[in-house]
């Protein structure tokens, strides 16, 4: 057996006699060694890229994702690898805003889009803008990755589960002081356009071509619609530019994938979590129906997609991981349909989060422990865990997951307006009901976004440039190298 | 900003319960729903008293006997919304008396006769499609 091995994988390691070389690990290890060694990097141009952001799935995030996809097909968990888990190529990704430790998707969408890092909640301008103020816009503005693929000659499209003119895909066509500018604009503000009509205009000018997300509610001035000047931009898109629109499964399926225009607003806000979907497309089928139309009216020119799982964060947002997590599932068969409709040879993906949140994970805890629910205890004698729960020194049970600070807080607000609490004694059963809130320190009305790092994953032309640990805003610049390297 | 609290049956030292658990014969606010739509177990308890479970959402007007009832605590993210983004399946609650807000992540048991159907609430404006009527309220 071991000269077998050695045989098939010729690694010097195995020249000698190793006597764990027949166990699985170690045979498992030679082989992705062996495919490291095998690996060559692919330095063809992108015709197509394609990056997909998960809002909110830091490294710990996407640890809990990866543990739940393994637990639900009857695995441990921990061995399972969601698709973007085995992409070749991975970095660091250091996501702060210019004047923000903790960054939001403002700051960072600009930064995976238009290469340069800015501040806090405002979209496509340079740092010299101050949130708020639309008169510090002029001569501030910065082109995104779209705008320059459509100039050279590539389709471009955004899809997201979070309202469409939310700050991660308004980053691929907005210029805004501030990102809650979704529907309207200050009175006085006359140098930009609200961003639901930026979005209409990046479609009339060519620089969008597919829009599908949430967030009806901002392009129209009707029942539930939000839009001050009466204007609706839904009738505009088309009978001005012939746009198809699409409010629910039957007219998303009705969807031509022929190159004509796509306007989908799925709810007057964001699109469902994925646990509660219903007459909505998911993730994946966005995804293929995308990158169906856009290779149909791109021919030979390629395109460039983004694609964001939004809602991701906004389950994290509310300390409820059960939600994030299948959200987060969702993002990952959203991240194999692109895989599977797309040539490595061809195409660069970039798998990525615009920031981390406040999520930890407790100790020590036997495999197999489900990740929403209780640490169990470490089986001495075996691999699975040993069905007892681990207590805290208060003689209480604990989650394997929690948050640093949100509505789970175990402190609760008294009569006085102080503020005092014990943990719960928390069962498995309400520890992994789909509405459980996870247990917090910190008690705060939202859990928040944290600064930690989080990872970027590629394959594809020029994915090996990512490596190490980088600033955000390397993302576009690598994109922007592989489709256009000679 | 510091609400007036509480419920006349607070304890001195408000803590998350020991036992979260719902009492067998207490619903799941999402039971109530089936997609957008009731669910038929909605529909076979129009009109009866029941007990649903969930988190009070900070109040819309001061000194009301109207509140929201949710099934996850009502978060607002600052840094990603202007206002709160109410999901579809809460349960309106009109309450037989006034009540005392009740922390927005403080799990409680709702008691009232259930009623289908849209209702706008001539106070506030809030749209409602099920609501617990001469309702009462308890730590759950």
């Amino acid at each position: 057996m071991l000269a077998m091995t050695a045989t098939l994988l010729g690694t010097s390691a195995l020249a000698q006699d190793i006597p764990q070389a027949d166990s699985d690990w170690f045979t498992a290890a030679q082989e992705r060694l062996q495919t490291q060694l095998d690996a060559q990097p692919n330095t063809n141009t992108a015709k197509n890229v394609i990056v997909l952001v998960s809002d909110g799935n830091g490294v710990g995030t996407n640890y809990a994702s990866r543990l739940w996809a393994g637990q639900q097909e009857g695995g441990l968990g921990d061995d399972y690898n969601q698709p973007h888990d085995l992409f070749p190529n991975l970095a660091l990704v250091k996501t702060y805003n210019v004047n923000a430790q903790t960054p939001d998707s403002a700051g960072t969408g600009t930064a995976m889009m238009s290469g340069i890092k800015t501040k806090a909640g405002i979209i496509g301008v340079t740092e010299d803008v101050n949130r708020g103020d639309c008169s510090t816009l002029p001569g501030n503005t910065v082109a995104s990755l779209n705008e320059i693929m459509t100039e050279m000659g590539k389709e471009t499209g955004i899809v997201s589960t979070a309202r469409i003119t939310h700050a991660t895909p308004a980053s691929a066509y907005a210029k805004t002081a501030d990102r809650n500018f979704e529907a309207s604009v200050p009175e006085g503000c006359t140098e930009q356009a609200d961003i639901a009509t930026q979005l209409i205009e990046a479609m009339r000018s060519g620089v969008i071509d597919l829009a599908i997300g949430g967030g009806m509610r901002n392009f129209h001035a009707d029942d539930g619609g939000r839009r001050e000047d009466g204007v609706n931009l839904i009738e505009i898109a088309q009978t001005e530019l012939g746009a198809h629109f699409a409010m629910d499964q039957a007219s998303f399926e009705a969807a031509p994938l022929d190159g004509t225009p796509i306007l989908g607003l799925f709810e007057n806000s964001h699109m469902m979590y994925e646990a509660d979907r219903t007459d909505e497309p998911s993730l994946a089928e966005m995804t293929a129906a995308a990158i169906t139309a856009l290779e149909a009216k791109s021919g030979d020119n390629g395109f460039f997609l983004q694609i964001e799982a939004g809602r991701v964060d906004h389950a994290n947002h509310a300390g409820n991981l059960a939600r994030v997590v299948q959200d987060q599932k969702a993002f990952a068969d959203a991240v194999a349909m692109a895989d599977e409709l797309t040539d490595d040879e061809e195409t660069l993906i970039v798998v990525t989060a615009d920031h981390e949140h406040a999520i930890a994970f407790n100790g020590y805890c036997g495999r197999g422990s489900n990740i929403l629910g209780l640490c169990m205890g470490i089986n001495g004698d075996g691999v699975e865990h040993t069905g007892e729960a681990e207590l805290a020194s208060d003689g209480k049970p604990f989650t394997v997951a929690g948050y640093l600070n949100g509505a789970g807080s175990v402190l609760i607000e008294q009569p006085d307006g102080s503020y005092f609490g014990t943990r719960p004694n928390v069962t498995e059963e309400e520890a992994t009901d789909i509405d459980y809130p996870q247990q917090a320190l910190v008690p705060k009305s939202s859990e928040t976004h944290s600064g930690e790092d989080v990872a970027v994953y590629a394959k594809g032309p020029w994915a090996h440039l990512f490596n190490g640990t980088i600033e955000q805003n390397l993302i576009f610049h690598v994109m922007h190298h592989a489709a256009t390297a000679e | 900003m510091r609400r007036r609290q509480f419920l006349t049956l607070a304890p001195a030292l408000i803590a998350a319960p020991v036992v979260l658990r719902a009492q067998d014969d207490t619903l799941k606010l999402r039971e109530l729903y089936e997609g957008r739509d009731f669910s038929p177990l909605a529909r076979d308890l129009e009109g009866t008293t029941i007990d649903v479970d969930g988190y009070m959402a900070p109040p819309l007007q001061a000194d009301s006997s109207f509140f929201v009832l949710t099934k996850i605590p009502m978060s607002v993210c600052p840094f990603c919304e202007t206002e709160a983004e109410w999901p579809d399946d809460i349960v309106a609650i009109y309450t037989r008396r006034k009540f005392d807000t009740v922390p927005f992540n403080r799990k409680i048991v709702v008691t009232g006769a259930l009623a289908l159907g849209s209702y706008r609430d001539p106070d506030t404006g809030f749209l409602s499609m099920v609501r617990l009527e001469n309702a009462r309220l308890r730590f759950g």
